[in-house]
């Protein structure tokens, strides 16, 4: 400061001054360039070779065999008649065949609460599968929650392991990326494909739940778990990335549970209060015709839900369940 | 001339500090209002007070015969790991931090319970995620302001928090447990002393359907700029009336909230019809055989929401328009 005030600053002292400090700002300038990086952190390009799809599950057409709608307080009942009605469990699973249950396992709460698929239709199912002559039957999902505290808690890890099936935890070596072809969300997105990659029939178990954001979360919502990442941020659009679900998986059968429906602050519950007793079981081929159907036994109607029409404009099945002339039956 | 130099070196020097002083002035005002920012600017109240967490007080909480497994914490940022399409709602209402832990039986391990504790930051967004998703036909729990009980578990609103339990099956033995737990939480987990939402009183009594008021803190009757928007129920015969209003900083802003609401009624199909009373006069929407009114008084936007008798909405919009009138005086 004392010199810089100097009013007696020669030319030469001046001189150096400007030269020293242009020095020291072109030496912190060449320092921050040497530092600099153009190109950014490195991203993980995944090469197409690397993208997976999951397999075609389904099985052909049946005229008159796509929905069943079954009356009945007993889950294991229902569900049997159900399938019967669409020509029998041989009819989805053959002899030998490696078939994968997934069921919504979503939370950490026990079957009381409905927040999730209830142990004893999967055990039904199981039983089903084994029946039929599966070679293998894995009880898989990814869910919300810490997962081995959802399979145990919901009842579902011991009931699917005592009729027969082997549990499938989610590791991180199970998931793959995948796009969905003409998809606007699933692009490069991980899903849990592990249990699925080398499996022939895909069956998915799901209560029929009110959902604060989607409206419903019944069995096309249920493939919500097979998505990885921080997939919450899906919920912004939520009826896109319900639709692109319904796209992507297309399973053998769809079990939709509206034995005890969650009517009130789903998806989670939290009190047997939120649900009503309506004793109905849904079984079909088309998951669009199922949720259709699902959806009003929570007073809506399918318009009420627009991930359904994008399902259907996108090929996945249709709403128009009466079409399909669902076969009836009371057990 | 050295004293010329010597002032203007002092003069320097003064002026030196005094502009450091200004810059560091401004940076610790920054770091005030950052940390420290009007929620209320946003719809959400802030917390008043800091309780000492529920964590410290864990032991205190455990119920006779129990004991604790694990705990868990979530955050903003991944409460959708919990409860996953749910977290929206709390996150909207002005969620801060989820605090959870499961209790066992000692004797019996098919008997367990989870405790959920919501810091919602303020009573206000408490009561907001409490009411919104009351049960219908519950039992209110005694000396609890907002408190009710299900068959299964009980739910309430303990200051800033909101606090739910899930049992594993319905089991008399677990809900005395419960109701242990919630007993201990109110008498060991402080809590500001400011009980009271003053909004809940500009409600008419008459009618009133006790304990049936509800806030939305966002988007009420699915119109997404319908924020902070009190519900309650009247009885009137067999008919139950739903009747609303939110207050605004000031009544320009009540009119135009009323008047955005207005035409998102007419956007969705709704139409203008002749009021009773002529104080209602174009404030009557007959919305898809239901009737919508809305209007504004003062810093209120006010009205009534899909009744099924034009008569007996109109009946319930003035006597909300008298007592949201008597509020503004």
């Amino acid at each position: 400061m004392t010199k810089s005030n100097d009013k007696n600053l020669g030319r030469r002292q001046f001189l150096s001054r400007a030269g020293k400090a242009g020095i020291s700002i072109a030496a912190a300038g060449s320092v921050s360039l040497l530092l600099y990086d153009a190109k950014g952190p490195p991203r993980h390009v995944v090469k197409t070779e690397e993208f997976v799809t999951l397999p075609d599950f389904s099985v052909p057409h049946v005229a008159g065999q796509t929905l069943s709608i079954v009356r009945g307080p007993d889950r294991k009942q229902t569900v049997t008649k159900a399938i019967e009605l669409l020509g029998g469990i041989e009819r989805f699973v053959k002899k030998g065949e490696t078939v994968a249950i997934k069921p919504n396992v979503a939370f950490a709460r026990p079957p009381m609460l409905g927040a999730t698929a209830h142990p004893e239709l999967v055990a039904a199912v199981v039983e089903l599968c084994r029946k039929a002559g599966a070679k293998l039957v894995y009880v898989t999902d990814n869910p919300i929650d810490a997962s081995a505290s959802c399979f145990t808690l919901s009842g579902i890890r011991k009931a699917a392991s005592e009729a027969g099936a082997s549990v499938i935890l989610p590791k991180a070596h199970h998931f793959k990326p995948t796009t969905l072809a003409d998809g606007k969300l699933i692009k490069n997105w991980p899903i849990f494909f592990g249990p699925f990659a080398n499996i022939d029939k895909l069956i998915g178990i799901s209560p029929i739940k009110h959902h604060e954001r989607a409206g419903a979360s019944m069995s096309m919502k249920n493939w919500y778990g097979l998505l990885g990442g921080r997939r919450n941020i899906f919920h912004q659009d939520i009826n896109t990335i319900i639709a692109e679900l319904a796209m992507m998986v297309k399973p053998t059968l769809v079990i939709l549970d509206g034995t005890e429906v969650m009517m009130t602050n789903g998806p989670t519950g939290g009190s047997v209060s939120d649900l009503k007793r309506t004793n109905t079981l849904i079984a079909s081929c088309d998951m669009v015709a199922a949720d259709s159907y699902g959806c009003t036994l929570l007073d809506l109607k399918p318009k009420d839900l627009p991930y359904l029409a994008k399902a259907q404009a996108a090929g996945a099945g249709t709403t128009n369940y009466e079409a399909l002339k669902p076969i009836l039956d009371t057990v | 001339m050295d004293s010329t130099s010597d002032r203007s070196k002092k003069l320097e020097t003064a002026i030196g500090i005094c502009l450091l002083t200004i810059l560091f002035l401004i940076a610790i005002t920054i770091l005030i209002k950052q940390s420290d920012y009007d929620m209320g600017r946003f719809g959400i109240e802030k917390a008043v007070g800091e309780p000492e967490p529920i964590k410290a007080k864990l032991l205190s909480l455990v119920p006779a015969g129990f004991e604790m497994l694990s705990e868990e914490v979530y955050l903003a940022d991944n409460l959708f790991e919990k409860i996953n399409g749910k977290a929206p709602l709390y996150i909207e209402s002005g969620f801060e931090k989820l605090f959870t832990q499961r209790f066992i039986n000692k004797k019996n391990e098919d008997l367990w319970m989870e405790l959920f504790v919501f810091d919602m930051a303020a009573l206000k967004n408490a009561f907001s995620v409490y009411s919104v998703q009351r049960r219908p036909d519950v039992e209110f729990l005694p000396d609890i302001q907002f408190g009710y009980k299900t068959t299964d578990s009980p739910y309430f609103v303990h200051g800033k928090y909101y606090i739910e339990f899930i049992a594993s099956s319905k089991s008399d033995e677990l809900f005395k447990a419960m109701m242990e737990v919630a007993h201990n939480i109110q008498t060991n987990l402080p809590v500001d002393k400011y009980t009271e939402i003053p909004e809940l009183t500009l409600f008419p009594q008459e009618n009133l359907v006790t304990d049936s008021p509800k806030l939305y803190l966002a988007s009420a009757f699915g119109f997404e700029k319908f924020t902070d928007i009190f519900t309650a129920q009247y009885k009137l015969g067999d008919e139950t009336i739903t009747a609303f209003f939110g207050k605004r900083p000031d009544s320009k802003d009540a009119q135009l909230a009323a008047k955005s609401y207005y035409n998102f009624l007419l956007e969705n199909g709704g139409e203008l019809k002749p009021a009773i009373n002529k104080i209602l006069e174009g404030k009557v929407i007959d919305f898809y055989d239901t009737t919508e009114i809305v209007s504004s008084a003062g810093p209120f936007v006010y009205g009534i929401h899909e009744a099924e008798s034009q008569q007996s909405a109109e009946k319930i919009a003035i006597t909300m328009l008298n007592k949201l009138g008597q509020g503004n005086k």
